[in-house]
């Protein structure tokens, strides 16, 4: 079963470089509704393991990504596909509305 | 999903859950539906003290995923889907889906309340720019930052003691002259040295470019104007019910909110209402679970009717 990647400001590149389709979760451990999506995501992440890698970004931990990508409010999904943001999605979601974000920007 | 229900409980937070153990416990085939994460609004919260039967401070998240487990012990199904309408056709109430219709012989509506804003100028552009409505979502990203909170009721003031942790000032801007949050946490706020507060003013505007760098106030009581530097503000100023669906239902106040009695039901047969969706409501997960407790009740005996 895929799992969701934790990634830091030295390894997120290569990330990007290395899979065509990404989905990336902005996170803080303060974040409540941040840790009830993480069971949503995780099913996300085994149900298309072969096609989007999950990642998730701490950003107390990871500062230069969280601005590079202008992440100012928490939980943020950032959808990038092919090196670019497709878009985005603030605030707590459930699975069914990342599947059907993903199924439009794929 | 299947088609046909007992029971289809509209909202999946402390009302919704405690309303679906109950429906549950009575052996009624019930569906609960959330459009967002199960839980509701306060799993924003970071810590709950009041909370009946905990003598430690318990997170919100936790106690919530508790509940959601409470609900599978009793064959409860919890679905995530939006609910696009609600109509009572043929003996049944029949709602619709994202992809489907679903139908049961009883609603029980707990959907809650959504944030309220103050609809004033820079406030929709800087949303998420400085503009928060989660302050243990977004208060990392105000670490030794000055950060206002608008607000004077118990969301408010934690929001403010909360974020007090991580920025360098945190200062309460309230309309009245006093607050109506709980007396515990206003001793806490007053005690607090990192947090000020501006009384008796309203926002007229927020300013700022590409992110927010002040906000404009008014002094309700001598008129004065003034624009006040800051890095973050966090909107705690009530919310509004999510009672859309059931506006050609229910007779709903000016504001939206349903007005019920103490049985929970309404005038439409076989709907029932329960936590902030009820005019007068405190917002307290306590009173939000007592009141899903006594809709799913109500429901029972009205199912009870009908076998």
């Amino acid at each position: 079963m895929a799992e969701i990647i934790s990634a830091n400001d030295m390894n997120f590149e290569g990330f990007i470089k290395n899979n065509r389709m990404i989905i990336v979760d902005f996170w803080a451990p303060t974040c409540m509704p941040c840790r009830l999506m993480e069971p949503g995501l995780e099913k996300i992440a085994a149900s298309h393991q072969e096609s989007v890698k999950v990642l998730k970004v701490n950003v107390n931990d990871c500062p230069k990504t969280s601005s590079r990508f202008f992440v100012h409010t928490l939980p943020t999904l950032l959808f990038i596909k092919d090196g670019q943001v497709k878009t985005q999605i603030v605030g707590a979601v459930n699975p069914n509305q990342i599947e059907k974000t993903l199924i439009e920007v794929s | 999903m299947e088609k046909n229900w007992d029971v289809i409980i509209i909202g999946g937070g402390p009302a919704g859950l405690a309303a679906a153990i109950y429906c549950g416990r009575a052996l009624r085939k019930t569906l609960v539906l959330e459009k967002k994460v199960f839980g509701g609004q306060i799993i924003n919260a970071d810590i709950i003290e009041n909370y009946p039967g905990f003598a430690e401070p318990i997170v919100p998240a936790e106690l919530m995923d508790q509940m959601v487990k409470q609900t599978g012990r009793y064959g409860v199904i919890l679905e995530n889907d939006e609910v696009s309408s609600l109509e009572w056709e043929k003996g049944f109430w029949q709602v619709a889906l994202y992809q489907q219709t679903v139908a049961a012989k009883a609603i029980v509506y707990a959907a809650g309340s959504v944030h309220r804003f103050l609809g004033v100028s820079g406030e929709k552009e800087l949303l998420g720019r400085g503009i928060s409505v989660c302050a243990t979502c977004d208060a990392p990203f105000f670490l030794r930052r000055k950060v206002a909170v608008l607000g004077g009721g118990d969301t408010a003031l934690s929001e403010a003691l909360h974020l007090a942790k991580f920025a360098s000032e945190v200062v309460l801007i309230h309309r009245r002259g006093q607050f109506r949050a709980e007396k515990i946490l206003q001793d806490r706020v007053f005690k607090n040295e990192k947090i000020k507060i501006i009384w008796d003013s309203e926002v007229l505007s927020f300013k700022g470019d590409q992110k927010l760098e002040g906000i404009e106030l008014r002094n309700k009581i001598n008129g004065t104007l003034e624009i006040v530097g800051f890095d973050g503000a966090f909107l705690a100023i009530g919310t509004i019910p999510n009672t859309e669906l059931l506006k050609n239902i229910v007779k709903l106040d000016e504001n939206g909110y349903v007005i019920t009695d103490i049985s929970l039901s309404t005038d439409a047969k076989g709907l029932f209402v329960a936590g902030e969706v009820i005019k007068g409501n405190r917002r307290q997960v306590a009173i939000s679970v007592g009141m899903g407790v006594q809709a799913a009740l109500s429901c029972e005996e009205y199912l009870a009717s009908l076998d």
